[in-house]
């Protein structure tokens, strides 16, 4: 029955984070974010996995994220790409966020969604891990909070029936498939797919559709779980990280033989300790 | 001890609410204990002296289907207490049954600090733990350091923080994350990067069976298959490694693995590894892949061949002794972390190394 999918109708989230194109530390020792910036690479493949979902079996696509006003321009392509809805959490008072709060204030946000659209959810996916934090936390402890299972690093997703999903998982050395049922937490690999570009239907009708911006009163996050105030760790310094390697010692001095041997005698001599 | 000056009027506190002792998850790999949990009981030895001494021991925490058998091996490696959870759906990882076993365990042992090995069954586990906790927890961790923490902010100082280092910003600097406000203080590793002691077989310790309470929904998920590639390979015991990138298709590839094959003539102990694109292009099999999701390696000799450095790669490559680095672009990034270069086509320097292993060249080991 690979093509003969099931009409289910659902209800799909995606977090997406905006990153910054070039990783480099402000003033203030935290990620200078005021350069260009594009979607995170993991959540392109997240939200090729949802529209892919979508294509198979039907149903809704509701692209979430968090962060400066400008995030907007991510959940756009999102959009454009063919996703439903779009929201963003918006709110000075979630700078410093750690996993943990971002988590927080992520899951108080897709509850306050489906509690206003008297929606239940389906599946939520999200990237592995973003290229700014790198932790692949976040999405984990959404589901937690959400009290949904999770499955992370996923490659390929199909559709059992109207109650399960099948997902393959990469393990070191190898893989897992597991049976999971809805709702679900998927965080995706950079292998899982190629990510589709905005198509002309999806972005004629993506003029119409407009990303909602909430601040955390208006989703009922309290101040002591957003940003610095509610993340359980802080940076306590950063540092450069030294190359202790001296300069790289090139060969290019005549014809490859003696390229090679050359190499290899210096690879062999002992270097003296002063 | 004397503290900073600036800091004297800020109160002192400990927040630990009886909080001791280090954990540390013991993962399987397969049918034994997994490299990355001796090496964090290493680490976990190492650290324990700075703490109070009511708090320097290494609880151990295994589980499985019948895994009772390795709980001595982790006490020669230095664990003080292993508890021990059997059960027979447990033979392979599954999210939630493991994060309840774990969260039970924490809650009887009451550690002070947490310990995972950063690998793709750690960094599904430990944030599930840590949001379910409430704790802090840090990522994929280099270095570790207890000590003297002042937070103006918060106006608390502690004596004995955990202090958590990691690469950041594209590995180009080292943070250090800090949480001594919610226990357990909790990280993941980097597999490969710290050592594990010598293995001690009259070491002694104790041994406590666990029963966890399973929550409603723990085995909802289920496994349908678990696949390992069949024959192993530990590329962090191999002296030499020859390594290839994307660059060199599946053809170079070939004259890659006749360079392993010349040096092992010679009687070296040398593996292929790869890049992580080289892999996803299929051109290798996943257990030669070193950095991101693959191994740390730090062996006498790295030689990489058509890689271009990007920077899981380095991180999981650049504690080797000696570089050697031979890629056809001169700006290529690998060149940064190189002792020694050859600027040409692959196609050109291998068959010529070759030649020269084939004629008695051996690498020097020291």
């Amino acid at each position: 029955m690979s093509e003969n999918y099931p009409k289910l109708d659902l209800n799909i989230f995606v977090t997406i984070k905006q990153v910054p194109k070039a990783m480099k530390t402000g003033a203030d020792g935290l990620m200078d974010r005021s350069g260009k910036s594009m979607m995170n690479p993991h959540c392109t493949h997240a939200l090729e996995e949802a529209l892919s979902l979508r294509d198979r079996v039907g149903g809704q696509i509701t692209v979430v994220s968090m962060g400066p006003p400008n995030a907007q321009k991510s959940l756009n392509e999102a959009l454009r790409k063919g996703a439903d809805r779009a929201y963003l959490l918006s709110d000075r008072k979630l700078a410093g966020s750690d996993t943990w709060a971002t988590a927080e204030a992520l899951a108080t946000l897709i509850k306050f969604i489906l509690k206003e659209n008297n929606e239940t959810l389906d599946v939520l996916y999200g990237g592995l891990q973003t290229v700014d934090g790198d932790t692949a936390q976040v999405p984990a402890q959404i589901a937690s909070r959400l009290k949904m299972s999770q499955v992370t690093y996923v490659e390929s997703v199909k559709v059992l029936d109207d109650k399960h999903l099948e997902v393959r998982r990469i393990i070191e050395g190898g893989y897992q498939r597991l049976k999971v049922p809805y709702p679900t937490t998927l965080s995706v690999t950079e292998t899982a797919n190629v990510p589709r570009g905005p198509s002309l239907t999806a972005s004629m009708s993506a003029v119409d559709k407009e990303v909602i911006i909430y601040n955390i009163d208006q989703i009922g996050l309290p101040e002591k779980y957003a940003g610095l105030a509610g993340s359980p760790t802080v940076v306590s310094r950063v540092k450069n990280v030294v190359i202790d390697r001296g300069p790289v010692q090139l060969f290019n001095e005549g014809d490859t033989a003696k390229l090679v041997s050359d190499m290899l005698t210096a690879v062999n001599t002992k270097e003296e300790n002063n | 001890m004397s503290y900073p000056e600036k800091d004297s009027k800020i109160p002192f506190v400990d927040l630990r609410d009886g909080a001791r002792g280090i954990m540390v998850w013991a993962p399987l790999d397969g049918d034994k204990i997994s490299e990355a949990a001796f090496e964090l009981i290493g680490e976990a030895n190492r650290q324990k002296s700075k703490l109070d001494e009511d708090s320097q021991k290494i609880i151990a925490v295994l589980i499985g289907k019948e895994v009772d058998k390795h709980a001595q091996e982790l006490i020669h490696y230095g664990a003080d207490i292993v508890y021990v959870i059997e059960d027979d759906r447990l033979e392979e990882y599954l999210t939630l049954p493991f994060v309840t076993s774990l969260i039970d365990v924490i809650n009887e042992a009451k550690p002070e600090i947490a310990l995972f090995a950063a690998s793709t069954l750690g960094r599904d586990l430990a944030p599930r733990i840590a949001a379910k906790m409430n704790c802090g927890l840090s990522a994929d961790c280099t270095e570790f350091d207890i000590g003297y923490y002042a937070n103006r902010k918060r106006n608390q100082r502690f004596k004995k923080a955990f202090k958590m280092i990691r690469p950041s910003f594209g590995e180009s600097k080292l943070a250090t994350i800090i949480g001594p406000f919610n226990y357990p203080q909790m990280a993941t590793a980097r597999p490969g990067v710290f050592r594990k002691l010598d293995k001690d077989s009259s070491r002694t310790g104790e041994v406590i069976k666990f029963q966890p309470k399973w929550q409603e929904g723990d085995f909802a998920v289920e496994l349908i298959e678990t696949v390992r590639s069949s024959d192993s390979l530990d590329l962090t015991k191999a002296d030499i490694i020859v390594a290839g990138g994307f660059g060199l298709g599946k053809e170079g590839f070939d004259m890659l693995n006749e360079l392993v094959a010349a040096i092992r003539a010679n009687g070296q102990n040398v593996e292929l590894g790869a890049s992580r694109a080289a892999v996803d292009a299929g051109f290798v099999e996943y257990k030669h892949q070193i950095g991101q999701t693959g191994k740390t390696v730090r062996p006498a000799i790295y030689i990489a061949v058509a890689i271009s450095g990007a920077v899981q790669h380095i991180a999981g490559m650049k504690e080797s002794a000696k570089i050697i680095a031979i890629n056809h672009d001169p700006s290529a990034n690998i060149f940064l972390s190189s002792d020694f270069g050859i600027v040409n086509d692959y196609q050109e320097v291998l068959p010529e190394l070759i030649k020269q292993v084939k004629a008695g060249y051996k690498f020097d080991l020291d």
